[in-house]
């Protein structure tokens, strides 16, 4: 235990972590933008730089310098720290995940994960609920009615949709036991533990309830009803502008890199591949590869599935998927009490 | 599902002096009916005020009459007319109603004078007989002053509040007056303009009548808003997310076409029209030229008539594509893609628009007497080359939503409009049809050669957003239908001429007036003078995509209309949402504006 140990190398972790995140927002950002625009039939941005790829650059540069404007009729601290607490959980929730197995860098083990607590799967469940509260105290603070309406949806819909979304990764913990007979919430630990093939067939059953669970979750269309600009102009967002507007935003879009990061890391093995053994570097770019192919989901879904009525999306939560999740824990459970 | 229409409908009763309406009318008002006059086809009673109510509500419900649709109300100021069009006694202001019946398939004309003095000229409602009185009767108040007794609402729809006057009087001078906006200085709810974000007014904007703030949310939803299509308002009234009621508010564009036509010559509307509702250009031509030409009395060449169906079936598909595009954006969100789709397609019909007439939104193509230009010869191949393709682009589309389960939920039961409240409401175009009431005018009334035509008009008896949706859709398989047809006597045609040989309408070939001392003398009279039609007054209603759109015109012989009266099915269906989207959510409500299929242009004309 030195000082080293202790601070240096987390700060250093923490720092390269949150850049990485921030540049693959920018970058999600000109993702989307260029295959949603194939969707389209059209090119999407080409003008700033090479293919465009200077365009999240551009996009940042016009955020900052926008003129910032506090309303006069909001409740100004609150409105305030709103997009600062929708940002933060969506950046903290990573530190549980592993992005590559333990690296040999300057003399010293390194391990690619900020913090491997045995409650993993807890914390992250814990962490994006906290999310919720960015949102909710936006839409309370703008004193706006589109944006209390969209917060109000928010609201029911987080919570309604963390059920599913946790009763699911129950039934993930209790597969943990299967291999060595303890189960496990450590995230770091999933991935570096065997599984059979079968286990794999039964996971990806889940995984499309999973999907859909995190695709309210992160607020993506169609599920998209909080700020859902045909209805409700932007939604808790209405009274934000500039840099807080472009807060938010990356928010959002952390939130999705965060959970295709936990789908990648839960249902397909995280970092795991072909010759990993042999050259442990490889598995960051299996990871990231496992991300980006979760987060083309997003954007098909987003270009082809119409957005549902929300009263609608809520019966579907409560009438059906919760449901399906909880048989879908029942016989997780008893076949895991039979093995 | 969508019913296909019998193929045959009711022959129209063969009275064209309208004799039976006159006999029963006299028997059962003597004293009611001032004045009958048969003009151009058409039948005028000249009613009481006092009688008005009861002799509309006899015209509605008395079998063999059934006029059960009020298809126009206004007003004409009578002050300016020369004095031969004028009869002793006659008040300055008068209502004009058009009434049509559609067991009858034939429309009549009611004129009541007005009671009362200048300044507060009177006419009893007919809001108790016909909902859709509620919007044209506030116009008609607005622009020229007629107070209707027993109005609900009798209030300024077009003009801001505070407007001094009313605009569509023969003195309200057309220029040199300053030109106030809804945002005056003086205005009080604008005192803080540019500083409302910073710096809040205390102002409240006045309440529509009957919402309650005190128990409800009221959202002000527009004018700046990305799902009411242009600047339209409206004031919701909020019970959680459950509408209690809906407002429309309009006026925010209008730009006084119905005074500008006064003071413009017959041809020179022509581009007014295109400006109206500028998703369809095309028929908005059509439908004004039909109705001078009524007025003039002139006979279009076969040609002309071919070439003006098929772009108006192109413009009613570019309508639809529009409609298709903003509808399912608004409704899923995700159809951008299919907003893409969409105008990709309506992008070759704009091209081919291009091609005839250099201009691609507003065409001025149909002109009066014809069409301005012959097609040049790659029109034919490009509209059947489209003709191809889009079939099986509807196939596409239709694969991507009529099955898509998410869309059916958002639609299905929303925005419901019985069959009842569709009529009483004055509805028309495919919200009328989605309602199963067999209403367009190209079957009922044909012009321009469409009873020549071979098509199905698609009905729907669900009346909800979903009936709306397949309506439109089987339209534009219609459209097609009737394309191809038309294109056939496009090509049968080929070298006749497309404007009418009367010289006293269509200008003369420019290689006559090199050798001909006659045409030289129309050319000359043509341009310095313009058309002078016949005097009288005639109306004329025709199948817009979006409705039924009227153009009545007062002709006092000289060359530039008395009073040109538009008629716009936007402006008509808008007032329904009110009823459609009681008891709805909030979500609903964008589904049912995008299934009533606005343009705000011509709304507020």
């Amino acid at each position: 235990m030195n000082w080293i140990e202790v601070f240096l190398i987390p700060f250093i972790k923490s720092l390269v972590l949150i850049l990485a995140l921030l540049t693959g927002f920018a970058y999600m950002t000109y993702y989307e933008r260029k295959v949603l625009a194939r969707f389209h039939v059209r090119y999407g941005p080409n003008r700033a730089g090479p293919f465009g790829l200077l365009q999240p650059v551009a996009d940042a540069i016009k955020a900052i310098f926008k003129e910032e404007i506090i309303p006069a009729h909001v409740d100004k601290w609150v409105y305030l720290a709103a997009p600062v607490l929708a940002l933060i959980p969506a950046l903290i929730a990573f530190a549980v995940i592993p992005i590559g197995p333990d690296l040999n860098l300057f003399g010293r083990q390194v391990s690619l994960y900020i913090a491997d607590v045995n409650i993993g799967f807890l914390y992250v469940l814990a962490v994006a609920s906290v999310g919720t509260y960015g949102v909710i105290l936006a839409g309370w603070s703008s004193n706006n009615n589109y944006s209390l309406l969209g917060a109000l949806r928010t609201a029911a819909q987080m919570v309604s949709y963390e059920l599913p979304l946790g009763i699911i990764l129950v039934a993930v913990v209790l597969t943990t036991s299967l291999a060595t007979g303890e189960g496990s919430l450590s995230l770091v630990g999933l991935v570096q533990q065997e599984r059979p093939w079968w286990v794999w067939l039964w996971l990806w059953v889940a995984f499309p309830i999973f999907f859909i669970c995190m695709l309210a979750e992160t607020n993506r269309s169609p599920f998209d009803l909080p700020e859902t600009e045909n209805e409700l102009v932007a939604g808790f967002q209405t009274e934000y502008g500039g840099i807080k507007f472009a807060l938010f935003f990356m928010a959002e879009y952390i939130h999705m890199i965060t959970a295709s990061a936990i789908m990648a890391t839960v249902f397909f093995g995280g970092w795991q591949g072909p010759f990993v053994d042999r050259w442990p570097a490889l598995g960051i770019l299996y990871f990231v590869v496992k991300v980006i192919l979760v987060l083309f989901l997003f954007l098909w879904v987003r270009a082809s599935v119409p957005r549902v009525r929300y009263d609608q999306l809520m019966h579907f939560c409560w009438k059906f998927l919760f449901p399906v999740s909880l048989v879908y824990l029942a016989i997780t459970a008893v076949l895991v009490a039979l093995l | 599902m969508t019913s296909v229409a019998p193929a045959t409908v009711a022959d129209p009763v063969e009275t064209k002096e309208f004799r039976d309406v006159e006999a029963r009318l006299r028997e059962r008002f003597p004293a009611a009916v001032l004045d009958v006059e048969r003009a151009f086809g058409e039948v005028d009673f000249t009613v009481r005020a006092a009688d008005l109510l009861s002799v509309a509500r006899f015209l509605r419900d008395e079998p063999g009459l059934e006029f059960v649709h009020l298809a126009d109300l206004t007003a004409v100021d009578r002050s300016a007319l020369p004095p031969r069009q004028r009869k002793p006694g006659d008040k300055r202001f008068a209502g004009i109603y058009h009434l049509f019946s559609f067991s009858g398939r034939r429309r009549i004309r009611l004129t009541v004078p007005a009671e009362g003095p200048d300044s507060k000229p009177t006419i009893p409602s007919l809001y108790p007989l016909w909902r859709s009185a509620f919007c044209m009767e506030r116009e008609a108040y607005d622009l020229m002053g007629i107070h209707y007794e027993g109005h609900p609402d009798l209030r300024r729809i077009m003009m801001p509040w505070d407007w001094v006057g009313h605009p569509l009087r023969k003195d309200e001078p057309l220029g040199g007056e300053e030109v106030p906006f809804s945002m005056t200085w003086n205005d009080p709810e604008f005192a803080t303009l540019g500083k409302q974000i910073m710096d809040p007014p205390p102002t409240k904007a006045p309440l529509p009548k009957g919402v309650d703030p005190t128990q409800h949310m009221v959202l002000n939803l527009g004018p700046h808003h990305p799902a009411t299509h242009g600047v339209l308002r409206i004031a919701l009234e909020l019970d959680g997310e459950r509408i209690v009621s809906a407002h429309p508010d309009t006026g925010y564009l209008h730009s006084g076409f119905e005074k500008q036509g006064e003071h413009v010559r017959y041809k020179d509307f022509v581009p007014y029209t295109d400006r109206m509702d500028y998703t369809s250009a095309m028929c908005n031509n059509l439908g004004y030229c039909l109705a001078v030409e009524k007025l003039l009395g002139v006979e279009i060449p076969p040609r002309a008539q071919a070439i003006r169906v098929v772009v108006a079936e192109l413009q009613r598909i570019a309508a639809h594509l529009i409609w298709l595009a903003t509808h399912i954006l608004d409704t899923s969100g995700t159809g951008m893609s299919l907003l893409m789709y969409a105008l990709r397609e309506r992008e070759m019909i704009l091209d081919i628009f291009e091609m005839i007439c250099g201009a691609r939104m507003t065409v001025s193509y149909v002109r009066i007497g014809g069409v301005w230009k012959d097609v040049p010869p790659a029109f034919v191949p490009k509209v059947e080359e489209f003709c191809d393709l889009f079939l099986r682009r509807l196939d596409e589309y239709e694969r991507m939503l009529s099955r898509s389960v998410v869309l059916r939920k958002r639609l299905e039961g929303i925005g419901v409009l019985s069959k009842e409240d569709a009529i009483s409401l004055g509805v028309t175009g495919p919200l009328l049809r989605g309602s199963g009431v067999y209403y367009d005018l190209r079957k009922l009334a044909p012009y321009s050669g469409y009873d020549r035509y071979e098509f199905d008009v698609p009905l729907s008896n669900r009346g909800d957003s979903w009936g709306r949706y397949e309506v439109r859709m089987q339209e534009m398989r219609q459209s097609i239908r009737i394309i191809r047809q038309a294109l056939e006597d496009v090509k049968r045609t080929e070298g006749e001429p497309c404007k009418t040989t009367d010289r006293k309408v269509a200008l003369p070939p420019r290689d006559e007036l090199d050798t001909s001392m006659e045409a030289l003398i129309h050319h000359f009279k043509l341009v310095t003078e313009g058309i002078k039609p016949p005097p009288g007054e005639v109306y004329f209603g025709h199948e817009n995509p979006k409705g039924e759109l009227g153009f009545y015109i007062v002709s006092d012989g000289g060359p530039k209309p008395y009073r040109l009266r538009v008629r716009g099915p936007s402006f008509v269906n808008i007032f329904a949402t009110d009823t459609m989207a009681r008891g709805q959510l909030l979500s609903d409500l964008i589904a049912i504006i995008g299934s009533i299929d606005i343009v705000l242009g011509e709304v507020d004309r």
